[in-house]
């Protein structure tokens, strides 16, 4: 179909095309001929405009010539009556017309000129038979005064018989100032020829020129180059005969219409060229409008074509983004069906799936409260089923914290909370969490840290946490036992010196995932199913959430894997640096100038160097002990030895400590599970610090060691019956929830009462006597009163504990912006549900202390 | 869309204010254009040789630029008269100029040494010591060119003869370029024992400088030159005393066979000995200074050239002639013929004039780039030392008169024979007093 239509279009180009060309031929074909018929009729006009100018020349010289003539035959009259001829000729002066005049007497070879000399007719040749009215004119010659001339002959008559014969010499320059001035606006040339001789006896004046052959008519003939053998034979013959001629020969790439112009019987003649444009100035301007015409109607041609062509694109370009906007539309819409089917299968997978993972952790809990109720009396297996119940109640609260988390990032409420941090804190936390995990799957855990110059960041650190614990754990899932996973943090070249430019890397060599799930693993509600994985436990939620938080952060996160050989997975960060003027502080407070570093890869070394670089101390390095030993001997004196345990051992930290003062401590730089560190830390003045190397946990391990001896801080005891013979008020509409909160507590010595809302709480604290309750324990959604209104309304009281018993939320809104709100309200804590009886504890213990001390 | 619009609407009111500007034209009753302001026209009597249309005659273009920057200057046209000879039966140039001037045919003139001497002489040509650029003339040109006490021409180049010496081959046989006439034959005698046939090149026109070195080296360089040319007009002094060495010099280049004199009499100037010059057989030439500047002369050679002055008592000695223009004294349109001269050798115009043509300029203020094989005949000009071929001062016209004697030298005539015709010439110019032509017996 489509290329039937391509065909038709096809088509209709070539005759569309076909019918311009035929239009453009057949508008050419008539300038063409309209031009020949002006050019011919332009040429007729040239030729007839030309002879009709030398004609007017030819009159004039010829009238001239006449005029001459006849003055002479006057003259002769005049003589034939003068007393004394000869003196009559020496009487007379030479004028303009006339440069000489002379007489010689019938019967005498020689006479008298008008200029003194004797005269002979020597040097004159009348034997060209020239003639003016019948009197001989002679050849033209270079006279006396150096320019061209002829004499006339005219004999003296008296009485019937001849006197004598007068002979008057004319000058060509006579001539020429009868000749127009400014032949055809002076491009013509015109010389006078002698016919006789051939030569030039007048001469065009003036620049310009000068290089044209001017001597006769054979130069002429070289100077303009005429050479061809037809045209010269044919001007021979019209000089022979004395008729005109009249031909078309370039001069110098010019057009020009050349003349051989006969003046008085071809006696001499008027030869030249005048270039055809100078003719026909009038001719080449109505050719040049003729020209513009055309040109104007063409170009309004063109322009027509060109407005429709473009008005044609431009609704071309209109429909074509209707259609691409429809086609959109379609692909839209097609997407948005798809990506709704998808979502519904999705939904359904997840569904499926959920009920499958919930279904069985609920399983567990309900075959073991069965089982509970059978075995109520054996202590052990109640023991044993309550810590099954425990664990799949535990996995059952992970599972619905991932699902609301998802539901939160989708939902765009995620706020990243931006705090200042130590990458140590991160490193080591992940590492607490991790190693154990790894470690009961024999899994090797290592941890590298490499090229990072800054620790002390700004960031939400618990997202990072949660970041990297997703990928641990979910390496840690799917790599069978003995695998191993390696966490990388690598610092990569700054491209702010404000930011630090992090890379994490997690990489395992566990089963890998196959390329059709690499593509959808960051989708919510997917999870690589196959009989291997099958066990893992999961709800397909973490690499979503991990990347959600990584784009949140303004990062990027990479997956590369393959099956069976394991998988990476890259995170690129930017971190904000946070400025530490403290740090040079801390080390100088301290009197730490300079630090030996023992041992250790050459790439460690490095990123302890790097880390310190800020610091403001000096670290030598050592690559061994030896070096380390021979360092120390040479007399420096090092305030602190940081010595790598692994690759310098217990010998190097005896030997070290016997060269040492005491006052200079040794820390050994260990890995997690470092073997027979115990011994080494036995030698005195010796501590040690897990890899990888942190100035953060260099500085902690500072601080504890400048307080050994002192006394240190009492940790915060946990005491388990401390709530014993406290009072509470709880506000809990759920009466399973009540009764729990209420065993809970009783089992930890303390009494509660129960208000089933808000409303009933607020009454209940209203009449109670002041110091009855120790604190509030405030369930938030309830009915009548919600827990928010409620504690408003206590801290609104008129009484005096009004303000200070603590109030504590006790929720299953169970995120960041819930315990805002429940702050926002007035109460003091937040513990969320499921109720975890440390937390509640803890706050209780932590705000009645607080209390205590107000 | 509306761009479009705006930009046709723009199109059609152009249109239209064309089409309105069109239609108000209004006709003159008098169809008849105003007549041009007619320009005054100074005639210039030149030379035209028979040339070839396409080779740019390079002399003649350099005498049009300086004629259209003194035609804008003065607002004058000028238009050239001319005549050639069409053979040798033909009147000459000089003698047509001659006659013009004498007719007043012509207001300026291009005109040759003899021609200036013999017209300065009639009192044909107006004194030019007057015009305002004169002052800008080097005392050379006053020298050769003063007649009567009047400046009667003024050229617009300094020509200057020298010899052309293949270094070369002076290199090869240890030769030092000659000072002297006694050094040259040294020379000569060197070449031609070492197989050179023919060591100087010659041709029937410019012989005559190795006498003029010989002859004036004293009068002009040796600080008495006025009183000496006015004891050689009175008579006190005879021409053939000068000349006498030099006929002698060539008398003897000549016998030793260092000169072909039968070649020399028949060989046209440059085309005579270039052949054997450039193919390094002969190794002096002489020649005009802008031989050296021209290909088709000794532009372009395989060896080192150089060009010196012509030995003589004082050293190398650069020979100088030139031709002239001149106003005639009673021409119809002489002041603005003079005025238009006085442009023609302004310092602009000849500055022009000599870098067109790469020629030494008569004007002292303007300097030639000169090309190192010229520069010891121009150091030597500069100096001040050089003869005067020319000298329109002499009663005794000097280049054409021993270019003609020396020929006869060259055809058998003994040195005394030829001093014999100058004295004849001295004697008919102190006779007539004016110009002379040199006739030798037949």
């Amino acid at each position: 179909m489509k290329e039937t239509s391509n065909k038709q279009e096809r088509r209709r180009s070539l005759s569309l095309l076909l019918s311009i060309i035929l239009i453009f031929s057949f508008f050419g074909a008539i300038i063409f001929s309209v031009s020949q018929k002006i050019t011919r009729k332009m040429s007729a006009s040239a030729i007839q405009n030309l002879s009709e100018s030398l004609d007017l020349i030819e009159s004039t010289i010829d009238a001239i010539l006449r005029s001459q003539a006849e003055f002479q035959e006057l003259i002769a009259q005049e003589i034939a009556q003068a007393e004394d001829p000869e003196d009559y000729i020496r009487s007379y002066d030479r004028n303009q017309t006339m440069a000489k005049m002379s007489l010689i007497l019938s019967g005498k070879t020689e006479g008298v000129s008008n200029t003194g000399e004797r005269f002979t007719e020597e040097g004159l040749d009348f034997s060209a038979g020239g003639t003016v009215i019948g009197l001989p004119v002679s050849q033209s010659y270079l006279n006396y005064m150096g320019t061209w001339s002829y004499t006339i002959k005219c004999p003296v008559e008296r009485d019937g018989g001849v006197l004598g014969t007068l002979y008057i010499e004319y000058v060509y320059d006579a001539i020429d100032q009868s000749l127009p001035e400014g032949f055809y606006n002076q491009q013509a040339l015109l010389y006078i020829m002698d016919a006789e001789s051939q030569r030039f006896v007048l001469k065009p004046k003036g620049m310009g020129q000068r290089n044209a052959g001017h001597l006769n008519l054979t130069d002429f003939y070289r100077a303009n180059n005429i050479q061809e053998p037809a045209i010269r034979s044919e001007v021979e013959d019209c000089l022979s005969t004395g008729r005109n001629a009249l031909f078309y020969h370039d001069i110098r790439d010019i057009q020009a219409l050349n003349y051989m112009w006969a003046v008085n019987n071809g006696t001499i003649f008027l030869v030249g060229y005048v270039p055809v444009e100078a003719i026909q100035q009038e001719g080449r301007t109505v050719t040049q409008n003729i020209a513009i015409v055309v040109a104007s109607l063409l170009a309004a041609f063109f322009l027509c074509i060109a407005l429709y062509y473009l008005n044609w694109r431009q609704q071309e370009k209109l429909r074509q983004e209707r259609e691409a906007e429809r086609k959109l539309h379609s692909q839209q819409l097609a997407q948005a069906l798809q990506a709704a089917q998808i979502a519904s299968e999705s939904k359904t997978t997840f569904l499926s799936n959920m009920s499958h993972d919930i279904r069985t952790p609920m399983n567990a809990v309900l075959g073991f409260t069965t089982l509970l109720d059978k075995d109520a009396d054996d202590p052990v297996k109640v023991r044993k089923y309550t810590q099954k119940i425990m664990a799949s109640g535990q996995h059952l609260l992970s599972l619905i914290n991932d699902v609301l988390d998802v539901s939160k990032i989708e939902s765009g409420k995620v706020v990243l909370n931006l705090e200042k941090f130590a990458l140590s804190d991160v490193v080591s936390s992940v590492d607490a969490i991790i190693q154990p995990m790894a470690k009961a799957k024999r899994q090797e855990f290592h941890l590298e840290v490499t090229g990072i110059r800054h620790e002390y960041l700004i960031g939400d650190e618990t997202r990072i946490n949660q970041i990297l614990i997703n990928l641990l754990s979910n390496a840690v899932k799917y790599t069978p036992e003995g695998g191993n996973i390696w966490f990388r943090m690598i610092g990569l070249k700054q491209r702010s010196n404000q930011y630090e430019h992090i890379r994490i890397e997690v990489e395992d060599d566990g089963y890998g995932m196959t390329p059709e799930y690499l593509e959808t693993i960051f989708d919510a509600f997917t999870r690589a199913e196959n009989s291997t994985t099958n066990k893992v436990q999961g709800t397909g939620l973490g690499m979503a959430i991990t990347k959600s938080i990584v784009e949140l952060m303004g990062g990027t996160i990479k997956v590369f894997s393959e099956v069976d050989r394991g998988s990476l997975f890259r995170v690129d960060l930017e971190l904000r640096i946070l400025e530490r003027t403290a740090d040079r502080q801390f080390w100088a407070q301290r009197d730490i100038s300079r630090i030996l570093l023992a041992g250790g890869a050459g790439e460690s070394q490095e990123n302890i160097l790097a880390l310190m670089q800020d610091t403001g101390v000096h670290l030598d390095a050592a690559e061994n002990a030896e070096k380390a030993l021979e360092q120390i001997q040479d007399a420096r004196s090092f305030q602190l030895v940081l010595l790598d345990w692994e690759s310098c051992g217990l010998q190097a930290v005896i030997r070290l400590r016997e060269v040492l003062p005491n006052t200079t401590p040794i820390i050994l730089l260990a890995e997690f599970d470092a073997e027979d560190l115990e011994e080494a830390l036995k030698v005195s003045g010796t501590e040690s610090l897990t890899k990888p190397f942190f100035v953060s946990a260099l500085r902690e391990k500072i601080e504890e060691l400048r307080y050994t001896g002192d006394e240190t801080p009492a940790p915060d005891t946990e005491e388990s019956g401390d709530l014993k013979g406290m009072r509470f008020l709880a506000a809990e509409d759920n009466e399973i929830n009540a009764e729990i909160l209420t065993e809970l507590l009783e089992l930890e010595g303390a009494a509660c009462e129960i208000a089933q809302n808000g409303q009933l709480a607020v009454e209940r604290f209203q009449r109670s006597a002041p110091g009855e309750f120790d604190a509030i324990l405030m369930d938030v959604q309830m009915p009548v009163m919600n827990g928010h209104e409620a504690a408003r309304a206590i801290r609104a009281l008129d009484r005096e504990d009004a303000g200070s018993i603590p109030i504590i939320a006790m929720t299953a809104n169970a995120f960041a912006e819930d315990e805002k709100a429940a702050l926002d309200a007035g109460m003091d804590a937040h513990v969320p549900k499921p109720l975890n009886m440390d937390l509640l504890k803890k706050a209780i213990r932590q705000h009645s202390r607080r209390k205590e001390k107000g | 869309m509306n761009d479009m619009k705006r930009w046709i609407s723009a199109c059609l009111t152009a249109l239209f204010i064309l089409s309105l500007a069109g239609c108000g034209h209004e006709d003159p009753k008098n169809l008849i254009p105003e007549e041009k302001e007619k320009k005054p026209t100074v005639n210039l009597f030149s030379p035209m040789e028979k040339s070839d249309p396409n080779a740019e005659n390079v002399a003649r273009t350099a005498l049009d630029l300086t004629v259209a920057m003194a035609e804008e200057a003065v607002g004058v046209t000028v238009a050239y008269r001319t005549y050639t000879a069409e053979d040798h039966k033909d009147k000459t140039y000089d003698d047509v100029a001659l006659d013009r001037a004498r007719s007043n045919m012509d207001d300026l003139y291009l005109l040759n040494p003899d021609t200036i001497q013999t017209l300065g002489a009639e009192g044909k040509l107006m004194d030019l010591s007057g015009l305002d650029n004169v002052k800008n003339l080097r005392e050379v040109i006053r020298i050769a060119n003063t007649v009567d006490g009047k400046l009667v021409a003024i050229p617009q180049e300094v020509v200057a003869y020298g010899l052309f010496v293949n270094v070369d081959l002076f290199k090869q046989y240890g030769l030092a370029l000659p000072e002297t006439p006694e050094e040259l034959l040294e020379c000569c005698r060197v070449f031609k024992e070492n197989g050179i046939e023919t060591p100087i090149g010659a041709n029937r026109w410019w012989l005559e400088t190795f006498v003029f070195a010989q002859a004036y080296a004293d009068l002009y360089n040796g600080g008495n030159t006025q009183a000496e040319i006015a004891s050689l007009n009175s008579g006190e002094r005879k021409y053939s005393d000068y000349m006498r060495s030099g006929f002698e010099f060539l008398q003897t280049l000549i016998s030793q066979g260092y000169i072909d004199a039968e070649k020399a009499l028949v060989s046209e100037a440059i085309e005579g000995e270039r052949p054997d010059f450039l193919a390094g057989k002969t190794p002096i030439v002489m020649a005009y200074w802008a031989a050296a500047n021209t290909e088709t002369a000794y532009g372009k050679t395989d060896f080192e050239m150089k060009v010196i002055g012509f030995p003589s008592s004082r050293g190398q000695m650069p020979v100088l002639s030139m031709t002239g223009l001149a106003v005639g004294a009673n021409a119809e349109n002489r002041e603005n013929a003079a005025r238009i001269l006085d442009h023609m050798i302004s310092d602009e115009a000849l500055q022009l004039f000599s870098e067109t043509n790469r020629v030494i300029s008569p004007s002292k203020n303007v300097s030639l780039e000169c090309p190192p094989s010229l520069t010891p005949l121009y150091d030597r000009i500069e100096d001040g030392v050089y003869v005067l071929a020319t000298n329109a001062g002499m009663k005794v016209e000097q280049w054409g008169s021993t270019c003609l004697i020396v020929r006869e030298l060259l055809n058998g005539a003994s040195v005394e024979e030829c001093m014999a015709a100058f004295d004849r010439l001295q004697d008919a110019a102190l006779a007539h007093s004016g110009g002379a032509k040199a006739v030798f017996p037949e």
